[in-house]
């Protein structure tokens, strides 16, 4: 803590330290209070859940706390879980407790050896997913940390050691509703008014044969054949050909999705291709152009014909304008969201702070992504013009593009469940690799696969909701509940690169969802804000992508920071205020009820009588 | 180059929508006029005859000065002069009268830059987007106004409903207190590359310094007028053969002349004579002893003294008084006469020697004022020593904390260059530097210190806060103790005293430590221009705007407790902007004399800004109050008797605990409140105070005062305005249903009501018909939503958008960014006006009541 602050400052931040320590669970949702429904309590603090087994247990480490210094505790691991609570020093002050899934964990280390010296240098680094380092010491004698250490290993990475990943232990937990079924994809076709004159939907890949990255079911220009179908495949990187993502209802605009055609150094052609794209344009009869937002950099676009890939030439694709939305790649990208953490954990320096932020270009990163989404929105709405868009493979920036589009183009999107809808068919269905990208239960923690590109999604989600404050069901703990759990490995959701994959492992059974998991308590989830009915449906949303309005999403990269955790201001207000509302609805329904009766039993005909239907 | 009204619509898009940058925020809404605006980029004879008709509208005592045709471009105008500097080079000198704003011959397009695709930048480069208003510009002695000669562009008035509308100035109106600086853009020789072009468009903007106004050399094609309140206004001036017409050098000559008055009285103060009926109640403006004393009352602060220089001889004797600086009324240590004080205080910068400004807590621990020793005198520090010590012994605990402003905050000087700074952040001339500022924009925000200096304030603020709440009287002292001084002392009490944190109680806390206490506003605010030699910097160093630091500070406070305050971020903004209306007096004057003096020899005729119905009308007055603000229940009791249409005397008194009333009822008059009647003890409670986080990283930057003018940062449909207007209809359903249950009546009933139970509201109108004939008048604000399947807690936005009324487009800086035609329409008016927080609190102790029964 700086050694200037005030006492106002330090009274401040000890009060607020207490608070977020006690519970760590309160900006992470991993706490084990939800747990608690279905779980065993057994005589550890927290709830286990089922199919947790306890692996190790240590009475005598020392948690070394960037904050409130080393703190002397009890260190549990699980097959699920590390938990750690401190033994009460004093009466007043709240244990410090770290619950953290060992899927959060990135990599395992030992520091110090048997003859360091100094306090408390001893013992094991943990570094985190979710842009936390947690220190732990060990008493020098009995390599007490060799146990701890290796019972990480072992659970944290048990990909590579043949293990399983903990949501198959768990496995598939019963409830009233399940969330492998939120998403169907023939119903959310018929959502958006396919199949229809122009389009149909088609389970051609079925057995994943003409593209083994995309789902099973397709929907595609009426127009095109099924054998068209399968050579503009092979004109795609991966086998990736553009198919319906989003269709506007009304103007029959649609937003398609693919990787990038296999032009090359030549300039290849494919009249098929050309064809395929041209029907795209037709089924919409509002325009005739169709544009291709290509999400890369135009320099990355032509870099890539030499590796065979490249861009849609717009001589050789009539009627085809194509833009290129300077969206860098997964490496820049986890570079900069590196930069974050450093800046963010565990202090920050106050007076530097706005600039390193400005430095890690993580803030110019989100505005590009959001500034693509809105220049899509606007070709859709505004221009009524069918968008196609791919960047190198189609499934990173791509589906980064094409989900919030439809978010900001599509309301049901913004609720609850449209948002689970979103996730699993644009993220997904079409192949976001996400064990790829977050390399669940895997101890190479410098792959270079790896790529925080579904958490920059969830911030510019979030971004879009702190400038659209009442055009969410959810509220910000609904997105950090979604983020947790991308790495916790407690559900099935996130596992996997692709829905081949997933159906060969049978997710569907043997793991449960995490919509299963949030949908059964979700009252915390929900925004008090977001107007009950749903009258809004015609308003797209339009965010400002200058990081002028773009900020730092707090709440998420600097939740560790106890000084930083900024309590939710005004939605308590809210909430009584609602309440208070309720209150008078019922008052006053019982008054209307009473007067009705009243009316009834005189045989005045008068207007307070409502008509009851 | 088009001649007359290009008509190609939006079927052309200019192609800089291609890159993925700055004209991305530019996307056009639906309904926004820029979609279709074809603007006049050369406008027609017969315009130039028609906009003489075009007069603006004039207030008692004004006149024009000067009047010109001209183009209003707004802000950022995506095809723009600057932006020719990077354009791949193409038609150099196309147009011979290409003032270049026009977007002639060498305006190819240049938001391709290199790295978009080649193809694209030679179709679209003819592009039209430009947004510009043809009309009259006029400088009066008042303002600086803008008559739109074509109604329908962006910037003419469409009906603009419930956005802020005041009722001395049009939305394409300033004050010309408000101008800062003004930049003129000569015309532009013919530039034989592309890159000595930019090299002059940089070198033709020019600051116009009014000292040196014979220097306004050549033509002026273009000025842009930098407003104290962050906007910028942009003007182009047609070009005409004869050297007679040089528009632009006629309204440059008249902004220097009339905008920077060398003397206050030169001010349309002065020349705008309606009288002025107050309404006002409710304020203490601290202009009599009385207000004073009550102050101390409510403190309970017994071991001061109010000294009215009135009656003090030594300070009637002219030779004598004109040594002091002090203001008419002051509150001393009672251990201490009046000649000591006045002898002490001779030591003193501005002859401050200590002043109370609040006490707190059972102790009554002081916040005291206190300036610096003047530098002659600063060697000896004995005077400063006797002066703490009288200040010490009013401590109970005799105890005391000095605080040293100066070693801990910005200087005045600091504080300008940050603000100017932040401007400049905030004025981009050209989108090309408002995307070079984006670029790297927490950088530069990080360079402007401003925030930084917001941070220090609320620190120390804190710290002041802290040590009164210990019980321990606080001194603050300060070169002069009239610039931070002011900012620390009166956050201090908004972090203590919830009464300031009311309308009333925030207007009598300015009036207090700013207007009585005499902080400079004159020359803090530049009101009067005062030239030095004519240096670069030496005009600058009076004015700071350390007011606007106090509300910056303020407003953090509001983003941090948006339910502690009962006014809103608007109250604030507008209050930014009343400083610079001459008509009020309230921030014109460094001091009680000066305005006493311009009553006396000016014939001034006062008019405080708190009486805000002379400015605005009651829907504006409305977004002042913070529809979140909650008075709390401990307060239920007084205030009630606490409305505002009380006499201030009357509820002064109402407010005070009932044995300090029957005592007061004892002394003779309430003209001679004597604190030693009162058996005092602070009423201020104890447990309302707040602990703000004051870290650089916990602040934001005031959007709405800061980038209102900025179209491109409105956020269409969202930001803070919804939010606002969420709970301010949840506040009107409340309150209207619960008057159906007072009047056991249900004609009243918000159509949330109806949705939430699941049914269509009756349709009066077609079933009863005869109810009209018989002329009973029934209401109907909306129509009746379709039968949703009716969600368990409607809350109220659902009426608005469900009916005919849509807020989708309603701007992010509402009531202030640009309206769209529609978007706040007037029937939100009556139903916010039911949103008062005052209905809530009778909707609280009514369901209080009713959860007894």
């Amino acid at each position: 803590m700086d050694a200037t602050s005030s006492l106002a400052d330090k009274l401040a931040s000890k009060t607020a330290s207490s608070n977020s320590l006690d519970s760590s669970s309160k900006s992470s949702s991993l706490g084990s209070k939800q747990g608690a429904e279905n779980g065993v309590l057994r005589d550890t603090p927290f709830a286990y859940l089922d199919g947790e087994e306890d692996q190790d247990q240590k009475n005598d480490v020392t948690y070394v706390c960037p904050y409130r210094g080393p703190v002397f505790g009890a260190l549990t691991i699980t097959n699920y879980r590390l938990y750690f609570r401190s033994l009460p020093l004093r009466d007043q002050e709240p244990p410090v407790v770290i619950d953290v899934p060992l899927g959060v964990i990135a990599r395992v280390e030992k520091i110090g050896g048997a003859t360091s010296r100094g306090e408390n240098s001893y013992g094991i680094e943990i570094f985190c997913k979710d842009m936390r380092n947690l220190r732990f010491a060990h008493k020098q004698q009995n390599h007490s940390r060799r146990t701890v250490f290796e019972k990480l290993q072992w659970n944290a990475f048990p990909l590579s050691y043949t293990g399983k990943l903990f949501a198959f232990t768990h496995g598939a937990v019963s409830a009233s509703w399940d969330g492998w079924s939120v998403y169907e994809p023939l119903a959310e076709l018929r959502r958006l008014g396919v199949p229809n004159d122009m389009w149909r939907a088609t389970k051609l890949n079925e057995s994943y044969a003409i593209c083994d990255s995309y789902p099973a079911v397709w929907a595609v220009p009426k127009a095109a054949s099924d054998d068209i179908l399968r050579r503009v495949a092979q004109f795609r990187s991966r086998c990736r050909l553009p198919v319906l993502s989003w269709m506007n209802p009304r103007t029959q605009a649609t937003i398609t999705r693919c990787s990038q055609p296999l032009v090359g150094v030549s300039g290849k052609r494919n009249a098929d291709d050309e064809a395929y794209l041209s029907y795209i344009m037709e089924a919409n009869a509002q325009s005739d152009k169709l544009t291709i937002m290509d999400a890369r950099p135009s320099a990355n676009a032509i870099a890539n014909k030499a590796k065979g890939g490249g861009y849609e030439s717009e001589d050789a694709y009539k009627n085809v304008e194509i833009n290129f939305l300077d969206i860098h790649n997964i490496h820049v990208m986890r570079e900069s969201l590196r930069k974050v953490k450093e800046a963010c954990y565990p202090t920050t320096d106050d007076s530097k702070f706005q600039s390193v932020i400005d430095s890690t270009l993580w803030l110019k990163h989100l505005c590009c992504v959001l500034a693509g989404a809105v220049r899509i929105v606007d070709k859709v709405e505004t221009m009524s013009t069918s968008v196609v868009v791919h960047c190198s493979d189609g499934w990173d920036r791509t589906a980064q593009l094409t989900a919030l589009s439809m978010l900001l183009l599509d309301p049901y999107y913004r609720t609850v469940r449209g948002f689970e809808v979103l996730i699993e068919k644009e993220w997904l269905s079409f192949g976001h690799k996400f064990q790829q990208r977050i390399g669940h239960g895997d101890n190479k923690h410098s792959d270079a696969d790896r790529s925080p590109v579904f958490l920059q999604f969830i911030d510019c989600v979030w971004q879009v909701s702190w400038q659209f404050k009442n055009a969410f069901e959810f509220n910000e703990y609904f997105l950090i509940t979604i983020v947790d759990h991308l790495y916790s490995c407690r559900f099935g959701t996130f596992l996997c690169n692709t829905e081949a994959e997933r159906v060969t492992d049978d997710l569907k059974h043997k793991t449960t969802s995490l919509w299963t998991h949030i949908n059964s308590s979700l009252d915390q989830y929900l925004n008090p804000l977001f107007p009950a009915s749903s009258d809004r449906a015609e308003l797209v949303l339009r965010p400002i992508a200058s990081t002028r309005i773009i900020r730092l999403w707090k709440g998420l990269y600097c939740r560790w920071n106890p000084g930083l955790c900024t309590p939710q201001h005004g939605c308590q207000r809210t909430r009584e205020l609602l309440s208070k509302q309720d209150q008078l609805f019922k008052h006053v329904n019982d008054l209307r009820l009473k007067l009705i009766n009243r009316i009834g039993n005189t045989q005045t005909t008068t207007r307070l009588a409502s008509p009851m239907r | 180059m088009a001649t007359g009204h290009s008509s190609n619509i939006s079927s052309d898009m200019p192609d800089h929508r291609k890159r993925n940058t700055f004209t991305s925020y530019v996307a056009p809404m639906v309904g926004d006029i820029r979609v279709t605006a074809d603007t006049n980029e050369w406008c027609l004879p017969s315009d130039l005859r028609d906009v003489h008709l075009a007069k603006p509208r004039l207030l008692s005592g004004e006149q024009i000065v000067a009047s010109a045709p001209a183009y209003m471009y707004s802000p950022i105008a995506p095809m723009e002069e600057s932006s020719n500097s990077s354009s791949s080079g193409g038609g150099g000198g196309g147009g011979s009268s290409s003032s270049t704003f026009t977007g002639g011959g060498n305006s190819n397009n240049s938001y391709n830059t290199n790295s978009s695709n080649g193809n694209n930048s030679n179709n679209g480069s003819r592009s039209t987007y430009k947004d510009s208003t043809f009309g009259l510009l006029s400088v009066t002695n008042f303002k600086l106004a803008f008559v739109p000669l074509h109604a329908r562009s962006t910037l003419s008035t469409v009906a603009s409903d419930l956005y802020q509308e005041n009722a001395y100035l049009g939305r394409n109106e300033i004050t010309l207190n408000n101008i800062d600086q003004i930049y003129t853009i000569a015309e532009q020789g013919r530039a034989a590359s592309a890159l000595q072009a930019a090299r002059m468009a940089s070198s033709r903007r020019k600051k116009l310094e009014p000292a040196k106004q014979h220097n306004i050399n050549g033509r002026i094609v273009a000025l842009h007028i930098i407003c104290a309140n962050f906007r910028l206004l942009k003007f182009a001036f047609q070009q005409q053969d004869s050297k007679l017409s040089d528009y632009g050098k006629l309204i440059a000559s008249a902004l220097a002349r009339f905008a920077y008055p060398m003397r206050h009285d030169l001010s349309f103060a002065y020349a705008y004579r309606e009288p002025y009926y107050s309404t006002l109640t409710g304020v203490s403006m601290y202009a009599s002893k009385n207000d004073w004393a009550r102050e101390l009352i409510r403190c309970g602060a017994t071991e001061w003294q109010v000294i009215s220089a009135s009656s003090v001889p030594q300070l009637q004797n002219r030779l004598q008084s004109c040594k002091y600086q002090l203001p008419p009324h002051f509150v001393i240590p009672k251990c201490c006469d009046v000649e000591r004080f006045l002898q002490l205080s001779l030591a003193f910068c501005d002859s401050r020697a200590a002043f109370w400004v609040y006490s707190y807590g059972s102790g009554a621990a002081s916040l005291v004022r206190l300036a610096e020793l003047q530098p002659a005198s600063q060697q000896d520090t004995k005077m400063e020593n006797i002066m703490l010590e009288l200040v010490r012994k009013c401590d109970e605990r005799k105890q005391l904390k000095l605080l040293q402003l100066t070693d801990e905050l910005p200087s005045t000087q600091d504080v300008q260059r940050a603000y100017q700074k932040l401007r400049r952040l905030c004025t981009p001339e050209s989108p090309e530097k408002f995307m070079m500022q984006d670029d790297k924009y927490l950088g530069l925000l990080e360079k402007t210190n401003w925030l930084f200096y917001v941070s220090l304030c609320l620190r120390n603020a804190s710290e002041a806060a802290a040590t009164l709440r210990a019980n321990i009287t606080c001194v603050l002292q300060e070169s002069n103790g009239r610039d931070l001084c002011c900012v620390i002392s009166s956050l201090t009490q908004l972090l203590l005293d919830p009464h300031f944190r009311t309308i009333d109680g925030f207007q009598s806390l300015v009036q207090k430590d700013w207007v009585a206490l005499e902080h400079p506003f004159q020359r803090r605010l530049g009101h009067v221009y005062v030239s030095r030699g004519g240096t670069e910097q030496a005009p600058d160093s009076e004015q700071s705007p350390v007011f606007l630091l106090y509300l910056d500070c303020v407003w953090q406070l509001l983003q941090q407790f948006p339910d502690e305050f009962e006014f809103s971020q608007t109250y604030l903004t507008t209050l930014w902007d009343a400083c610079f209306m001459p008509i009020f007096d309230t921030f014109q004057f460094d001091s009680q004399a000066q305005r006493t003096r311009a009553v006396n020899e000016g014939r001034l005729v006062l008019r405080p800004v708190w009486d805000w119905g002379e400015q605005f009308s009651d829907k504006d007055k409305m977004f002042f109050s913070n529809p979140l603000y909650q008075r709390q229940r401990g307060d239920l009791g007084t205030a009630q008797n606490y409305r505002r249409s009380l006499a201030v005397g009357q509820s002064k008194m109402s407010q005070l605990p009932t044995q300090v009333q029957a005592l007061g009822q004892s002394s003779p008059s309430r003209y001679t409140i004597n604190p030693q009647l009162f058996a005092t003890q602070s009423t201020v409670p104890q447990d309302r105070y707040l602990q703000p986080r004051h870290r650089i990283i916990d602040l934001a930057v005031w959007d709405q005062c800061y980038y209102r003018w900025l179209p491109v940062l409105d956020i269409r449909g969202g930001g803070q305005p919804q939010v606002d207007l969420f709970h301010r209809l949840l506040l009107s359903n409340i309150a209207k249903m619960q008057r159906c249950i007072e009047l056991q009546s249900l004609e009243e009933l918000p159509d949330a009501f109806y949705e939430a139970i699941g049914e269509t509201r009756p349709k009066q109108q077609q079933e009863e018909p005869v109810e009209y004939v018989d002329g009973v008048e029934r209401r109907r604000k909306s129509l009746p939503t379709t039968a949703s399947g009716g969600g368990s807690s409607a809350n109220g936005l659902a009426v608005v958008n469900g009916g005919p009324l849509q807020l989708s487009t309603l701007s992010s800086f509402f009531p202030f960014g640009s309206p769209i035609a529609g978007d706040a329409p007037h029937e939100l008016y009556d139903i916010l006006l039911s949103s008062s927080t005052e209905l809530l609190l009778d909707t609280s102790s009514f369901l209080d009541k009713s959860s007894i029964v």
